[in-house]
């Protein structure tokens, strides 16, 4: 890596850096995969990678390499390869693999996704797409990782301490999301749709080429798709072992790993084993010609692939074939806009007015908001990237109190996981903080869940009367309130302890558990897809998000919509959010800003603990000596 | 009359024996000529030849005998010494105890020899103080709290009642006691308030302030009095049981009240001293910092040997060398403190479990050089983590301290300079953890609980459960707990370089200044766990300044009053929050000891 890639360090640091990798075997390996991907240098220190294509050859190889360690350890299993924006290349059932997956936290706990069959297919396309859409050139994060932080503690099985920071993040890139574009019907636009979300479970793992992400593999082969309780014995996870064997070659740079990576502290887990654990030389096993139709073969999977011969190319990431590529119009005033673009290089949701009455939301308003957060990301200090003190790379979306998509904008590299969550966070926000929420969750059959939630904070809950982030609303949406303190009840969005799992988590599974099951359905070819539209609730077609990461949007008092950012830590998603939408008042002077601090939600305090509204980082901007970014505004 | 003749002969006695003779107490001309030239006549260097005494010849009837000389071999002790002083109105007050007390151990409780002394200490302190603290992540205390970094400002107090009693079996001043057994519970009320909630307790439910009570038992031995092994009453004695031990003259690796055995003794007209002991550390009170008996003892074992030798190589100045040996198999814990924080292991890096063996050979110096006074202490650690917990992997401890302070005395004021180096971890993924970590330290220097830096926990927001530095502790060595943690090889290390002085300004009244500066020795570690580059080395100055009253010029009644305040530099300030309100920490502490 060329020590311009690191602005703020200085010609020693690079040197001290230089010494430091020629003493240490693994850095040395991550330096030199890194200067293999020729990275080009913009400013703020954001670097965008050079175009890398996972082929057709490639995907060949690494199912051929999975296949190997698979038969090594007489472990029939299916294999699914995806690009980095979810579209699936190849998916490889092997004979003897269980064709049935059941889903099973380990908790003993029914209801929800609890003991549902679900297709091979489907665990091992979930698998990849996590493996694929948490990670990007700056951070790889499998499964294993996801597992780390979706769980009621973090660290998972740690007492009192509160959940993980992307608690409820399976239940996003949802089958009816109305944001994902569908197999066949839009070629390969991204992002594409996940048929179970996010997955949790050990087996899923990034790809990379020449040091840019390129996409994922999943597998599964024990015929059930789970978690990890016990994070802290490693484990010999056949899945993980033979998603490991076809990664060699396409594996991540040991630097950016998420067991390099801190989260207030903790490292993230990575994977339990490394290639020393696997059965098989992986460069030694047959080619994928050899066992193509013998040990195994290419699976059509009704929604997202169609078998050929071979696998498929994947797209090139940042491309509009990809569908995700620089802003070519100018709008944000800023070169490392990227947006969702279609085939055609246009982009999807340029900003527009909202569809909310006189007050709305307009086009330059929305233009300005999305232009000021993607500012905000740039300078900050990411969370979850090497090396350190690397930007924060999200992606935005601003909707109007209707759910519709004003606009939306990214950084070149933000995980495309994001997307999706953002929406969902933007969304949920806006929902939670209107006057309908309690009656389109009513109309949607959530009555329950209205019900508990004014016993629990008040009546006033769920009518409008206050301004509701996702920080807000995760507060009540933890088993325990407050979260994370074993022995305490639920938090009203939430199933009790005994009843939840990262399977069914309440409220934001039971909105779209239906469409879930229908999907799979149409998956195993028992009945037609999902709708294109999330929940019952036509404010939410994407589901609702949980963790942390926007804000409502308001003229004065008056709701106009919401901003969701995902992407970086969830405190950065905050700042994002929150100071993006406040530079922009500024700026624009019509009104617009963040809620009153009067009718914010951490005005109220069910059972006496008060909810949180916004949490900006420590040390949140490169560059700058400003430890309370957020504090009076 | 005859008791007041037996006074002179005893005093008469000591002086004969006297070791102020031996030590070069300047003697009396005459009477060093009486002693030593008239009895047996010898000669002596650069004095005239002893000459024959005449008798005074008799000078009229009756003549009175000259009086006989005393020598101690003809001395019969009367049977009841104990109440000879009673004779000149020295008498017996159970609450003084500057008088004669049989519960201070001036008079036997039965027998000759049966001795029983008490003591309390009543300590209070009072401590004002702004430390950096979080706020809550589920809830805060105050709506609007929307950053990290919350209000800093608390309040400690703290109460120790200490009430010591002690068996002792023996003679006199002179020679050691036979056996003695002491037990020394410590009655403790402390309060913590602060602006925050999940600070006092895990749970925010639980407030911002919090109240405690705790008895601890800090000494309970016996010490049994192996032998004599000279006239001098050189001796060997073991003692077992929880008893104070310092491997060091300033509390720099292992200063504590532990549970342990303990052979230890002297040589030489005590100019050689050793010991011998192993300890099992004891599960301290999270709030007092006291011994909890009821809990299981820790995993953790602590072996010293050591040797001390006096006047080496010039009077005055004692060299200590040792090796201490501590392992720890702490591994399969995951332990909570009394507020609900995990505290084994820390809960930072993979949060999984470790053992560690380390053994730390150390060179001490202590005393006094001509009229420079020169304290230093050095130690190499050297060991084998299970666990780094950063790699996942086995990896070496070997790390390095030293510390050194001269002084020099000017009348009533002293000037002292304090210099001290930890090593501080390079890698914290490598194979060799580098940084220094002590057992259990309590330094008693640059200020010791007076200086910021040393006195407070400053919480390390943002980068996991762990204190930058403990409380009273000199070392970054980012434990969850200096009284509960394990130690940690994986730290940043330290550079201080401080002057101060010690200045009685009059005999009851003396002000200590301490200014050190202190930085870093490498931040790699803090980089990785706050995922943020660039860190500065500089921690700032810490300010500090003591002032204690003995309005009665002794023990009994101490009041203290000391200030600290830390002006941050770059590397705090790239830790924590720098806004113009918050220019510098401060520490106050007001501390009232009274003692019987």
């Amino acid at each position: 890596m060329a020590p311009e890639s690191r602005p703020r360090r200085g010609a020693e640091g690079a040197a001290r850096e230089a010494v430091g990798r020629r003493r240490r075997g693994h850095a040395l390996r991550a330096a030199a995969a890194c200067a293999a991907a020729a990275l080009s240098v913009l400013s703020f220190g954001v670097v965008r990678a050079e175009a890398q294509q996972l082929t057709s050859d490639a995907v060949a190889q690494i199912i051929a390499q999975a296949v190997g360690e698979a038969t090594a350890r007489h472990q029939p299993a299916t294999i699914a390869v995806v690009d980095r924006v979810g579209n699936v290349l190849g998916v490889f059932r092997m004979n003897g693999a269980p064709l049935d997956v059941t889903i099973t936290s380990g908790r003993g706990v029914v209801g929800g996704l609890e003991n549902a069959v679900v297709p091979d297919t489907a665990a091992a396309i979930a698998k990849a797409i996590t493996g694929a859409y948490l990670s990007s050139n700056g951070n790889a994060f499998t499964t294993r990782t996801a597992n780390y932080i979706v769980q009621e503690h973090f660290a998972p099985g740690t007492k009192d301490q509160p959940s993980g920071p992307l608690f409820g993040v399976q239940f996003s890139q949802l089958p009816c999301s109305d944001l994902s574009s569908r197999f066949p019907t839009s070629g390969m636009i991204g992002p594409q749709r996940s048929p179970l979300g996010l997955s949790a479970d050990p087996g899923g793992i990034p790809l990379y080429s020449g040091g840019v992400l390129v996409g994922g593999i999943g597998v599964t082969s024990r015929g059930v798709y789970s978690d990890d309780l016990t994070v802290f014995v490693t484990e010999s996870d056949p899945d993980e072992l033979i998603a490991l064997a076809g990664t060699v070659g396409f594996d991540a740079p040991a630097g950016i790993r998420a067991n390099k990576i801190t989260i207030n502290g903790l490292l993230l887990p990575y994977t339990d084993v490394d290639t020393t654990a696997l059965a098989a030389n992986p460069g030694a096993a047959p080619s994928f010609a050899a066992i193509n139709g013998t040990a195994g073969a290419l699976v059509s999977v009704n929604g997202y692939y169609t078998a050929g011969l071979v696998p498929l190319n994947g797209t090139v990431y940042g491309t509009p074939a990809s569908g995700i590529a620089p802003d070519s119009s100018g709008l944000f005033g800023n070169a490392q806009a990227y947006v969702l673009v279609d085939a055609s290089n246009v982009n999807r949701f340029a900003p527009r007015p909202g569809t909310d009455g006189a007050l709305a939301l307009t086009a330059a308003e929305v233009q300005q908001i999305l232009a000021q957060a993607l500012a905000v990301g740039l300078q900050a200090r990411s969370q979850i990237r090497q090396p350190l003190n690397s930007a924060a790379q999200v992606s935005s979306f601003v909707v109007d109190t209707n759910g519709g998509i004003l606009g939306a904008v990214r950084a070149p590299d933000a995980p495309v996981f994001g997307i999706d969550v953002a929406l969902q966070k933007a969304r949920t926000a806006a929902f939670f903080s209107g006057a309908y929420a309690g009656n389109d969750l009513a109309a949607a059959g959530m009555g329950g869940y209205v019900g508990a939630a004014r016993s629990f904070v008040g009546q006033a809950m769920l009518t409008g009367a206050y301004a509701f982030t996702d920080r807000a609303n995760g507060n009540l949406s933890r088993p325990y309130y407050p979260d994370g303190i074993d022995g305490t009840p639920n938090g009203p969005f939430s199933n009790p302890i005994n009843q939840w799992s990262i399977f069914t988590d309440g409220l934001q599974l039971d909105l779209v558990a239906a469409n879930i099951v229908q999907h799979v359905g149409f998956i195993f070819g028992t009945n037609p897809d999902t709708v294109v539209a999330c929940t019952g609730v036509a404010r939410l077609p994407n589901g609702i998000q949980i963790f942390p990461g926007s804000v409502p949007i308001y003229r004065g008092s008056v709701l106009v919509g919401g901003i969701g950012t995902s992407g970086d830590g969830v405190d950065q998603d905050d700042l994002v959010s929150f100071l993006g939408l406040n530079n922009a008042g500024g700026v624009l002077n019509t009104g617009i800003g963040n809620a009153p601090v009067g009718i914010r939600a951490d005005n109220l305090s069910p059972m006496g603990v008060a909810l949180r509204y916004v949490n900006c980082p420590v040390d949140p901007f490169l560059g700058q000596q400003n430890q309370n970014a957020c504090s009076g505004k | 009359m005859r008791p007041w003749s037996m006074l002179l002969a005893v005093g008469l006695a000591l002086s004969l024996s006297h070791p102020a003779r031996a030590a070069g107490y300047q003697i009396e001309p005459s009477l060093a000529e009486d002693l030593d030239i008239a009895q047996d006549g010898r000669r002596l260097p650069g004095q005239p030849p002893p000459v024959e005494e005449t008798p005074a010849p008799e000078t009229g009837p009756p003549a009175v005998a000259p009086p006989t000389r005393d020598y101690p071999r003809e001395f019969i002790p009367v049977p009841d010494r104990w109440r000879l002083i009673e004779e000149i109105g020295v008498n017996e007050h159970w609450w003084n105890p500057y008088s004669q007390n049989t519960f201070k151990g001036d008079r036997p409780l039965f027998g000759n020899d049966w001795f029983f002394s008490t003591s309390f200490v009543n300590d209070t302190v009072f401590e004002p103080r702004t430390v950096p603290t979080p706020v809550g992540v589920q809830s805060t205390k105050n709506s609007r709290e929307i950053d990290t970094y919350g209000r800093i400002g608390q309040a400690f107090i703290n109460e120790n009642l200490l009430s010591s009693f002690s068996f002792t079996k023996g003679d006199t001043a002179f020679k050691p006691p036979e056996f003695e057994f002491r037990v020394t519970p410590v009655f403790n009320v402390n309060y913590l308030s602060v602006d925050e909630v999940g600070i006092v307790n895990a749970d925010p439910r639980k407030g911002d302030t919090r109240q405690k009570t705790f008895v601890g038992l800090q000494e309970a031995f016996i010490d049994y009095h192996l032998r004599d092994v000279s006239e001098r009453y050189d001796f060997d004695s073991l003692r077992v049981g929880i008893q104070p031990f310092s491997t060091d003259f300033r509390g720099f690796l292992f200063q504590d009240d532990q549970l342990g055995a303990r052979l230890f003794g002297n040589r030489d007209n005590n100019l050689w001293q050793y010991n011998l002991a192993m300890f099992q550390r004891l599960e301290k009170d999270t709030d007092s910092g006291l011994n909890d008996v009821t809990q299981a003892r820790r995993k953790d074992w602590v072996l010293v040997t050591n040797l001390y030798r006096q006047d080496l190589p010039w009077p005055g100045l004692t060299q200590q060398i040792t090796v201490v040996y501590n392992r720890n198999r702490e591994r399969g814990e995951r332990f909570y403190d009394d507020n609900d924080f995990l505290v084994r292991p820390a809960p930072i890096g993979d949060e999984r479990g470790h053992n560690y063996d380390v053994t730390y050979a150390g060179w001490n110096m202590n005393g006094h050089i001509g009229r420079f006074n020169l304290m230093s202490s050095a130690y190499y650690a050297n060991g084998y983590d299970s666990h780094n917990t950063f790699s996942g992997k086995p990896a070496d401890i070997r790390a390095e301290f030293a510390a050194i302070e001269p002084s020099v005395d000017f009348d009533w004021l002293r000037v002292r300079l304090s210099g001290l180096y930890a090593s501080g971890d390079r890698n914290p993924y490598g194979r060799t953890e580098t940084g220094f970590d002590a057992i259990m330290e309590n330094p008693q220097f640059a200020g010791a609980d007076t200086s910021y830096w040393i006195r407070q926990a400053i919480p390390f927001i943002g980068g996991g459960g762990v204190v930058l530095s403990g409380r009273n502790a000199i070392l970054p060595s980012l434990r969850t707990s200096e009284d509960q943690g394990q130690s940690n090889f994986i730290n940043p290390g330290l550079l201080l370089f401080g002057v101060g002085s010690d200045a009685d300004i009059l005999p009851e009244l003396k002000l200590s200044t301490n200014a050190n500066y202190l930085r870093f020795q490498n931040t790699s570690v803090l980089e990785v766990l706050r995922q943020q580059g660039e860190i500065q080395d500089r921690i700032g100055f810490d300010l500090s300044a003591a002032l204690t009253y003995r309005p009665f010029f002794t023990q009994n009644v101490v009041l203290r009053l000391s200030g600290g305040i830390l002006i941050p530099q770059q590397g705090f300030k790239d830790l924590y929050v720098s806004q113009d309100k918050q220019r510098y920490l401060y520490s106050v502490l007001a501390d009232i000891v009274l003692t019987y």
